[in-house]
Order: C-alpha cells, then sequence, then structure tokens
C-alpha cells in the first residue's frame, strides 16, 4: 500500500503520453526505414538495431531531446516568445519535407488532444494560438515539452518518452514491414535502453543553438523514401 | 485550427470494391450541380489511387485543383488511420480547409476490411461503406461495423452476379434487415449505373440540400 501511495497522477500522465494509444499518428512513419527494406541493406536483426542507435545518437537526440529539453525550461517559466524561436529552429533543422510536416502534424494533434482535457493552461492555449496564427508550426519536441509540463512530467522523463517512442515506432514499422518478429522488436527495445538513456543525458540539458545533426547516410535513405512512388509508410 | 469546418464524407471499403472509381463518378455529377469537393485517399501500400484520380478528376478533366488530390501513407494500418488515431487525416483535412474553404466538402477514402471499418465522427461526418458483389450474396448478412453502421451502404459490380452466382435479392433483402432498413444502393461503377442515386443520397441526407458555396454567395 505504501508504494501505491507514493505512485503520482503525474506518473500516470507519463504512462499515457507514451502509450502508443495516445493519438498523434506516429505508428505511420518509418523513418525512411521502408526504403532500406526494399533495398535489402538490412541483413538481420543486429544491423536493424545498430541503425536505430544512429537514428537516435546522431539524429533525433542532439536536435529533437536538446529542443525539447529548452522547451521545457520555456514552458515552465511561460516565456512563449522563445518556446517560439526553439517551435522555428528546430523546424528549420529537419532536412526532409515530409519529416518537417508530420512531426509538425503529430505535435499540433498531440497539443489539440490535450487542450480537450486540460482547458485552463494559458501557455497550452498561447502556444496554440501561436500555431494558428502561423508564428510557429506546432513541431512534435516543443508540443511534447509544452505537454509535459502542462501535466507535470519531469524534463529528463519527458526526454525518455519521446527517444523511446521513437525506437519503438521504428521496430514497429520494421515489424509490420516483416523485417523480423514480435520477440526481436522486445529483444531490440531492450538492448536499446542504455543508449536511449544515453542520449538524453547527453542532450537534454544543452543549449539550444548547440543542437548538430550527422547522419548523412540516413538523410539521403530518407530523401530517397520521401520520392517513393509506392509505400507503405510516411517517411 | 480551421475557422469553419467543410462537411465530410468517409468512403471505406475492401480493397478492390470500387471506392476509387465511385470517387470518380460522384465527382463530376456533384460538380455538374455546382458542388466543389476536395479528396484525401489513404493508400495500402501506393499512392497510384490518388495519382488517378489528380489525373482523371484534375489534370485531364479540370473539375478541380491538382491539390485538392492528397495521398496519405498509413503505415499499413488503413482502420487505425480513420478510427483510432485519425490525427493525420484530422491534420490535412484542416490544411485543406484552410487552403479552400469554399469547398462544399471533403472525401476521406480508405480501404479496410468489412469487419473494423468505420469513421472516426471527428474525422467524417458521413459514411459510405462499399462492397462488391463478387464477396458471394452472404456479405451483408455476415454484417460487420461497417456494413451495419455506415450511413449509406454501396453495392458495386452488380453485373458480376451472374458470373459469381450472387443473388442480388438476397443481398438486398439481407441489406434491409441488418441496417434495419438504412438506405443502400446497388451500383456498377464502371457504367454510372446506380450512381446518380448515390450523389442524391449525399446532397440530400449529408449536405441537407445547401446549394453549392458558389451558388449561395452570388445570390447575396
Amino acid at each position: 500500500m505504501s508504494i501505491e501511495k507514493e505512485i503520482s497522477v503525474d506518473e500516470i500522465s507519463i504512462l499515457q503520453l507514451s502509450d502508443s494509444f495516445f493519438p498523434t499518428g506516429m505508428y505511420a512513419t518509418s523513418s525512411g526505414l521502408e526504403a532500406l527494406f526494399y533495398s535489402k541493406k538490412i541483413k538481420d536483426v543486429n544491423e536493424l538495431r545498430d541503425l536505430i542507435k544512429v537514428y537516435v545518437e546522431n539524429q533525433i537526440g542532439p536536435t529533437d531531446c536538446t529542443a525539447l529539453g529548452n522547451s521545457y525550461e520555456y514552458a515552465k517559466r511561460a516565456d512563449l516568445k522563445r518556446l517560439i524561436e526553439a517551435d522555428q529552429t528546430i523546424f528549420s533543422m529537419k532536412l526532409i519535407q515530409e519529416i518537417r510536416e508530420t512531426s509538425t502534424r503529430s505535435g499540433t494533434q498531440l497539443l489539440r488532444c490535450m487542450s480537450y482535457f486540460i482547458t485552463d493552461n494559458e501557455l497550452l492555449n498561447k502556444y496554440q494560438e501561436a500555431i494558428k496564427n502561423r508564428q510557429a508550426s506546432g513541431v512534435y519536441p516543443v508540443a511534447l515539452a509544452v505537454a509535459s509540463s502542462t501535466l507535470n512530467i519531469p524534463k529528463r522523463k519527458a526526454g525518455l518518452m519521446m527517444i523511446y517512442a521513437f525506437s519503438v515506432s521504428i521496430v514497429g514499422a520494421a515489424l509490420r514491414l516483416g523485417m523480423l518478429q514480435h520477440f526481436d522488436g522486445q529483444k531490440i527495445i531492450h538492448e536499446l535502453k542504455p543508449n536511449i538513456l544515453e542520449t538524453v543525458n547527453n542532450n537534454i540539458d544543452r543549449p539550444l543553438m548547440s543542437m548538430w545533426q550527422f547522419a548523412p547516410g540516413i538523410d539521403i535513405v530518407q530523401i530517397a523514401h520521401e520520392r517513393m512512388a509506392s509505400k507503405m509508410f510516411i517517411t | 485550427m480551421s475557422s469553419k469546418r467543410i462537411p465530410r464524407i468517409g468512403i471505406g471499403g475492401p480493397v478492390g470494391s470500387g471506392k476509387t472509381m465511385l470517387i470518380e463518378q460522384i465527382v463530376p455529377i456533384l460538380s455538374d450541380r455546382g458542388y466543389r469537393a476536395g479528396i484525401i485517399s489513404n493508400d495500402v501500400v501506393s499512392r497510384e489511387d490518388a495519382d488517378r484520380m489528380r489525373r482523371n478528376l484534375a489534370s485531364e478533366r479540370g473539375l478541380m485543383s491538382e491539390d485538392l488530390v492528397i495521398g496519405l501513407a498509413t503505415g499499413g494500418c488503413p482502420h487505425t488511420a480513420v478510427r483510432e488515431d485519425p490525427s493525420m487525416n484530422i491534420s490535412v483535412v484542416e490544411e485543406m480547409e484552410l487552403k479552400h474553404n469554399d469547398l462544399d466538402m471533403i472525401i476521406i477514402e480508405s480501404g479496410g476490411d468489412n469487419i473494423t471499418t468505420t469513421f472516426s465522427p471527428a474525422l467524417a461526418d458521413y459514411f459510405i461503406y462499399i462492397i462488391d458483389v463478387s464477396g458471394g450474396d452472404k456479405y451483408p448478412r455476415k454484417r460487420g461495423l461497417g456494413i451495419e453502421s455506415c450511413d449509406l451502404l454501396v453495392m458495386n459490380k452488380i453485373d458480376l452476379a451472374q458470373y459469381v452466382g450472387a443473388d442480388l435479392s438476397i443481398m438486398e433483402r439481407d441489406a434491409q434487415a441488418v441496417r434495419e432498413n438504412k438506405p443502400y444502393v446497388l451500383v456498377n461503377c464502371r457504367t454510372g449505373q446506380g450512381v446518380k442515386e448515390v450523389t442524391e443520397h449525399i446532397i440530400r441526407d449529408f449536405l441537407f440540400e445547401s446549394p453549392p458555396k458558389a451558388v449561395a454567395k452570388n445570390r447575396v
């Protein structure tokens, strides 16, 4: 009973926002993995795990995770001006059009769903107003930062949620493409846990202007996927 | 995020049942009556349907601008894209509403089997489910969310009934019974037979006989 009493509503909010049942549309993305599948570039489960590490450590971690960390601090201080700056900066760092659009659509829908059950948070409402007025895009890491701050989810846990959900989305895409079996998927997620943790620790507290990314091979794959005529996933 | 919601029709049905061809048939009829439509096509593995509709309805016939036909990938989960998590569809619909607020309707097409396919009311205001007779005359009797809950059931490819041993009278009888007399239409999308009746249902039951926006604007 004492353990149960220590569990707060905020922790249940972590479960709610990280649940794949929460509607953000991310199940429809593969981050370009589908192009690698058709070109038969991934030979086995270990190669897939190593690829996800590159995604996490060289693309999403030093960009989205840092954007989330800074946006979270701005949200806590109700600093809308800085929040919009962070939104515009991370939006401009997403090189692939379809990834920019998807991140924006997911973020916008996350906020809309949130404001269906949280109606009195001033910053949440003002940020949505800024998106409506086209001052901000509603890109996902910034939207998740606002949502996490609103629900009192700690910053580091918000970062873990985002990187974990991203990793799971690629494993899910691989599963639906038939690249692995369901137990393999869980094994990969288990093996990625230290990398997810390290990525969050390395990036969540860095300044916004120190964001970087270097995964040119993945950039090229994502460009190729975006242009595929026949595909099951959004890039 | 949009200032005014444009009425939305969801058209669902199994792969190959004739969803795309139904849209290609009803859009010109609605256009003749002055109604302008935008189309979002949720494809399972390709953009082929969206590309075809864009070519047929926009590029060749000039019934709409090319940016009014949008193909959307669903990660292999078309049911999810229109029911459990319609986030991407709603975003695209709202972008269309912002850019083209003069549209009379937005048509959202999605593949999906008979058992689970329905549209979230947050996404679509009116739901057409289409099946084809080559699945057998047992199809309506076997029920399923799509057949039972749709606003209009369309049974396509009636010309094939004689070749697959499907009895259309049984399909009609069972459709009436399981749908408790909600409307259904027998069509042949290849020849256009029955399609006008589908558009009449849309104008009467979905648009409530509202005149096209362009006509209403001119009256003012």
